[in-house]
């Protein structure tokens, strides 16, 4: 990570010279700054929980003496009691369990949707706009293809393909995992465009900077210029948008769920909790207020936690 | 210029060739085909039936001949007939489209309109309470699935309260703007809040971003004052990863907005897309979908134009 | 913060929950708003057929005969059904030495359509020349297979001459008459394209195509569409000045809708699910009429029997005595959705009510298991000598409430007996065009069929109806039954014209059926009917042939306000 002075010296920030500053380490200063923001903070701690009471799920089903998958017809709609902290669901499941094994599902395919996304708009887009001509022309139509790529007939397709036998393991898709998978690979193959398209259109912008055009007069590597020049100043949107991201994944599973087309019962996910509750909200509202609650929350979460990792990632954000 | 923005139309053309090929054969692939569905609800179809049936839609051809037959015929205007609502499929689009340019056209200027003063307003005063309250602001807007925000509208507004119309787009027997208006009131709103959400953070961030840049210090130090400081150069550096996002919603929004036009009953672009795909009414679905991609690459060479204006950095070879 | 407008709102709704919406009526309504889930996409009644396109067509024509509501068998069309004793049906000798069947039929004398032009026997010869040529689109042509010819007897009168003897010989319901002075020019034009250029989908408010009680007057397509009294009409008038048929695909919208009262009534053939109608009546059963009318509608597990381990009946019986299909029609229906013990209705007459029925037992599902060999319990679930799991996959319709959550209850039920089920669900298009009609459900496959009364199961149990690619993939055998027996009793009660004996071969079919369990039988369906407390005179039918056939008997009560 450099200083705010990069563009002010492009001559010394091109030689080379070892960037990192002598009073602190760059890591003890991305944290000295992220700490300064304390929603992020605050934000991160939230998630954390969520996450470490959603992993515990199995814990507290060993706790309450519950299964999340026993349905008990004649305990329907209970309402709280110690051994249903949050009452029961339309099967007489319980509503606590429910939410946090929801709760894996959901995280998991925000944050592992979001991240492969990412991972593959991040790598497109630094190629298309650093390589510029035919390279970026060929990456950007291709992206222009599948951000105009109908996602809806694709998922119907999806849901009805045999998996087994393009090869992939039939116990794979055939397991109650099926519609995880299939989400989780549509999120990635049409989620990296946006990221893509930001870090192209950031790549263009650095690549004209003084600085990078000495270090490649200088003869640097591509790999190296975009390793130190080029990817620092990328981060910044990469990590906006992927914060966005996760909670527009997670929203994006409620809406397919609201479709019919999205994580299959009996798993849960807050998605599918909340497109089955619409139906029952005067009847059962808190089925429907909890997972809608989780959703906002770590929607909310995840977007100041990247504001805070903007910040503190951003070699800038010390001097505003 | 001129030579640039035809290459990129030219080569717009070619994709939705392109595109107009890989629908076509999605469409063919996905399992079902329109006699299928017809034959699996009716018992007393036969066998010959079935035949005589796909011979007449010509679903027994092969799709490459398919496509090549409806090809020439859409290049001769002839776009064929929706099997769902037995019309041409012109006919059947045209008021669709209609409706969604008024619904997405009107939420998406209300969005900019509300978006970008607040986003501006949140960079020029970071983490102070103005800021923290139009981020809340912005992450309510994308945080609740669309449906249950539209249903609880409806709740407020047409049930309990009764000012506004539960769905539909015009009252039956209504022609008259009031009413047409009060129909768009909450589809409009609707779409707006989810799409403002967006902008704003975008806006607020690439805003930050840009005023840190040097050259806006140097305005500073020049003496300029700080409006003009933020609107002349700030501003302008900070729409270019904006356009980006706008460009791409545009296009989302086109189909995207298939929920609401669901949930509220709006006769749009998404819901007709939607239904004609589980409805296996290819000829509708691909000049729908056709038309969607279309606007995704229009506004994308839009995008890419505005860049060259916004940074003049960047050159066009 | 969006939350807290969540809440909020909530909390408001729940506080007016006790105000009335809608506006004050002091005289009686002049006016229904039907609201329905689904816009009848085409309205041509013989190309396709939907549920609300039909329940459209009741109001503005009618079929020669069909179901009433007490599931008897009448003419609507027509003077006086053809009946052997009153001589105006009579089997005649074939050609090819078979017997077949004569039946006259009168049209009603005042039937006109709506620009004043009569309904008369030509148009009865127009519409089985469409539903003869090989390219008019029209999709079933079974009937008119069955129609040999055709006798014009007078302007009313007409004699058709049919290839077979069945029991139900009198019921032409599918014989939807077409106006011949408006579409057989657009007929004869281009009868390949006619199915785009017919008046139904180009000129649908063209009076000329109505002879019922209503005529359209107004489509707007996907929204609404508006029916008001037609002139020529020669029953009784009907009571509404004005109908209108209002598309609301959202069932939640549709509620809201009801409640803001920008619907009058929500119509059960099309409406909302039964459990959302508990819940509904449950808030506001005082302000409207909620009426539950047990329907035709076989909700059932098929089986695919080619799978080994479901090809063992007492894999299969095991299956049905592990679950507790009492406790979900109670728990999960109130009631209101009876468990069925084979695919014949309790309130069909041929029904059996000695049929073997199956209750949940545990202990005899474990038994019948253990006698199959699954007798290994590894992990909870059962394994065989070869290490095989007892491990099926359950499909259904994606997105239909109702069934995935009967589809949570069943799994979690199997699971005491040590049986292992997957879930996977796949939108109804896929389910429906590929995986139940080409066989490709490996296990259980949940829906349901909908049908008339006696309706002969033909399609769905004769051997000769297992779809295969051979036979172009068609038939509804989808569980693979073959039954010697059963395919020999199914050709039987169609011919057999005695109403006695053919009851017996009923009950006999309905114990095979209970015996082998081909499916799971699991409920009948109930349609949820909920109109508001002025309108009377709606009988609901329960079967194919919808209330709106009798629309001219609905009417409106003064309410005070």
């Amino acid at each position: 990570m450099d200083e705010a002075g990069a563009t002010r010296a492009p001559a010394s920030r091109a030689a080379e010279v070892p960037s990192t500053p002598a009073t602190a380490s760059p890591g003890r200063l991305v944290l000295r700054r992220f700490l300064r923001h304390r929603l992020a903070v605050a934000s991160g701690g939230v998630l954390l929980a969520l996450a470490l009471a959603c992993l515990a799920a199995p814990l507290v089903a060993w706790l309450l003496g519950q299964d999340v998958e026993a349905v008990d017809l004649f305990n329907r709609f209970a309402p709280a009691s110690p051994s249903n902290p949050l009452g029961t669901d339309e099967l007489g499941r319980d509503l606590l369990l429910r939410l946090l094994f929801g709760g894996q599902i959901s995280l998991f395919v925000g944050l592992v949707g979001a991240v492969a996304a990412a991972l593959i708009g991040t790598v497109i887009g630094v190629i298309a706009g650093y390589a510029g001509g035919r390279i970026d022309a060929f990456l950007m139509r291709l992206t222009d293809a599948v951000i105009a790529l109908p996602l809806l007939p694709l998922l119907i397709i999806l849901a009805a393909l045999d998996f087994s036998k393009l090869g992939l393991p039939a116990g794979l898709m055939r397991s109650s995992y099926g519609s995880l998978y299939v989400i989780l690979a549509i999120v990635a193959l049409v989620g990296w465009t946006t990221v893509a398209r930001l870090v192209r259109g950031a790549t263009l912008s650095v690549r004209e900077r003084d600085f990078v055009r000495a270090a490649r007069a200088l003869g640097a590597a591509p790999s190296r210029i975009i390793a130190r020049h080029i990817l620092p100043n990328v981060i910044s949107p990469i990590i906006v948008a992927t914060t966005l991201s996760v909670g527009n994944v997670i929203l994006t599973e409620s809406i397919l769920s609201f479709l019919g087309l999205g994580i299959q019962p009996p798993l849960p996910s807050w998605g599918n909790m909340l497109t089955n509750a619409q139906e029952l909200i005067w009847q059962a509202p808190a089925l429907a207020i909890w997972p809608g609650l989780l959703i906002f929350v770590t929607v909310i979460a995840f977007n100041f936690l990247g504001d805070g990792l903007q910040d503190a990632l951003d070699p800038r954000a010390g001097d505003p | 210029m001129i030579r640039y923005f035809a290459h990129r139309t030219a080569e717009a053309g070619l994709l939705l060739l392109v595109m107009s090929f890989v629908i076509y054969l999605l469409l063919g692939l996905m399992p079902g085909d329109p006699i299928d569905i017809m034959a699996s609800g009716d018992p007393d179809i036969t066998s010959a039936d079935i035949a005589r049936l796909k011979a007449l839609y010509g679903l027994d051809r092969p799709i490459t001949e398919r496509y090549a037959h409806w090809l020439a015929d859409a290049a001769g205007g002839d776009f064929g007939f929706s099997r769902l609502h037995s019309r041409p499929v012109l006919e059947v689009l045209a008021p669709r489209l209609w409706n969604t340019t008024v619904l997405m056209g009107l939420s998406f200027i209300l969005a900019l309109v509300i978006a970008i003063p607040l986003g501006v307003i949140a960079a020029v005063h970071p983490r102070t309470w103005v800021d923290y309250g139009i981020n809340l602001f912005a992450f309510a807007g994308f945080s609740l699935p669309s449906f249950w925000l539209a249903l609880l509208l409806i709740l407020l507004f047409s049930v309990t309260l009764g000012w506004l119309p539960a769905g539909g787009v015009q009252s039956v027997g209504r022609d008259d703007f009031f009413d047409w208006a009060l129909h768009l009131i909450m589809p409009v709103t609707a779409l707006t809040l989810l799409t403002a959400g967006r902008i704003i953070r975008f806006t607020r961030s690439a805003m930050i971003e840009a005023l840190r840049q040097d050259y806006v210090r140097t305005a500073e130090a020049k003496g300029l004052g700080p409006f003009g400081v933020v609107v002349g150069h700030a501003l302008q550096n900070a729409m270019i990863p904006v356009v980006t996002i706008l460009a791409l919603d545009f296009g989302t929004l086109f189909s995207g907005a298939l929920v609401i036009e669901q949930i509220f009953s709006y006769q749009g672009m998404g819901k007709l897309i939607y239904d004609s795909i589980l409805g296996s009414d290819f000829n509708v679905a691909l000049v729908g979908l056709l038309f969607a991609t279309a606007l995704t690459l229009a506004s994308n060479l839009a995008a890419d134009l505005i860049y060259g204006w916004l940074d003049p950095r960047i050159s066009y070879g | 913060m969006r939350l807290g407008w969540a809440t909020w709102f909530l909390v408001l709704v729940l506080a007016f929950t006790g105000v009335q919406p809608g506006a004050a009526r002091a005289a009686a309504k002049e006016e229904l708003v039907i609201g329905v889930s689904q816009f009848p996409t085409a309205f041509h009644p013989n190309l396709e057929s939907h549920v609300t396109q039909g329940y459209v067509l009741a109001m503005t024509s009618r079929a020669f005969t069909g179901y009433d509501a007490d599931w008897e068998l009448v003419c609507m069309l027509c003077t006086e059904l053809p009946t052997l004793e009153n001589g105006k049906a009579v089997i005649e000798k074939l050609e090819d030495g078979t017997d077949g069947i004569a039946l006259t039929y009168t049209i009603v004398e005042g039937a006109t359509w709506g620009d004043g032009t009569p309904v008369t026997t030509e148009d009865v010869l127009f519409t089985d020349e469409v539903g003869k040529h090989p390219k008019s689109g029209v999709s079933n042509a079974e009937l008119y297979r069955q129609i040999l010819s055709i006798d014009v007897i007078d302007q009313k009168t007409f004699t058709l001459h049919i290839d077979r003897v069945s029991f139900e010989y009198n019921a032409i319901n599918d014989f939807e008459i077409l106006p011949a002075h408006i579409e057989r020019p657009i007929f004869e034009e281009d009868p390949e394209n006619y199915r785009h250029r017919t008046a139904y989908e180009t000129d649908f408010t063209n009076p000329g195509l109505h002879f019922g009680p209503y005529k359209a007057v107004e489509v707007s397509s996907g929204a609404h569409i508006v029916l008001e009294p037609n002139e020529t009409w020669w029953g009784k008038p009907p009571f509404f000045k004005r109908i209108v048929i209002k598309a609301i695909e959202n069932t939640a919208a549709l509620e809201a809708n009801l409640l803001s009262g920008s619907i009058d009534m929500i119509a059960g053939e099309a409406g909302i699910t039964l459990d959302q109608a508990l819940a509904f009546e449950k808030r506001h059963g005082d302000q409207y009429q909620i009426v539950y009318k047990p329907g035709l509608i076989y909700e059932h597990l098929d089986l695919n029997l080619d799978n080994p381990i479901l090809a063992d009946k007492r894999v299969r019986k095991a299956l049905i005595q592990g679950i507790d299909r009492e406790a979900v029609s109670q728990q999960l229906f109130e009631g209101h959705q009876p468990v069925a013990h084979g695919n014949v209705h309790p309130l069909d007459w041929v029904y059996d009510k000695d049929v073997p029925k199956y209750s949940e037992n545990l202990d005899a599902a474990a038994a019948l298991l253990d006698a199959a060999g699954w007798t290994d319990m590894q992990g909870g679930v059962r394994h065989n000598e070869a290490g095989t799991p007892l491990a099926l996959e359950l499909m259904t319709t994606a997105g239909n409430r109702t069934r995935e959550l009967v589809q949570q209850v069943l799994q979690s039920q199997w699971k005491r007996i040590g049986v292992d089920i997957t879930i996977r669900n796949e939108p109804a298009r896929v389910f429906f065009g590929e995986t139940t009609a080409k066989r490709k459900f490996t296990g259980l496959a949940m829906f349901a069929w909908i049908s008339s009364p006696e309706n002969v199961p033909r399609s769905t149990l004769h051997s000769e109806e297992i779809p295969s690619a051979e036979n172009g993939w068609a038939g509804q055998n989808y569980t693979g039954y073959r039954n010697p027996h059963m395919d020999q009793l199914l050709e039987d009660i169609e011919r057999e014209l005695d109403r006695e004996k053919r009851e017996q071969m009923w009950h006999e079919l309905q114990t095979i059926y209970a015996e082998d369990l081909p499916a799971i039988p699991l409920y009948f369906r109930a349609d949820a009917h909920i109109w508001p407390k002025w309108l009377k005179g709606v009988v609901p039918t329960g079967h194919l042939n919808s209330s709106a056939n009798a629309v001219e008997t609905w009417y409106a009560e003064d309410v005070p306000n």
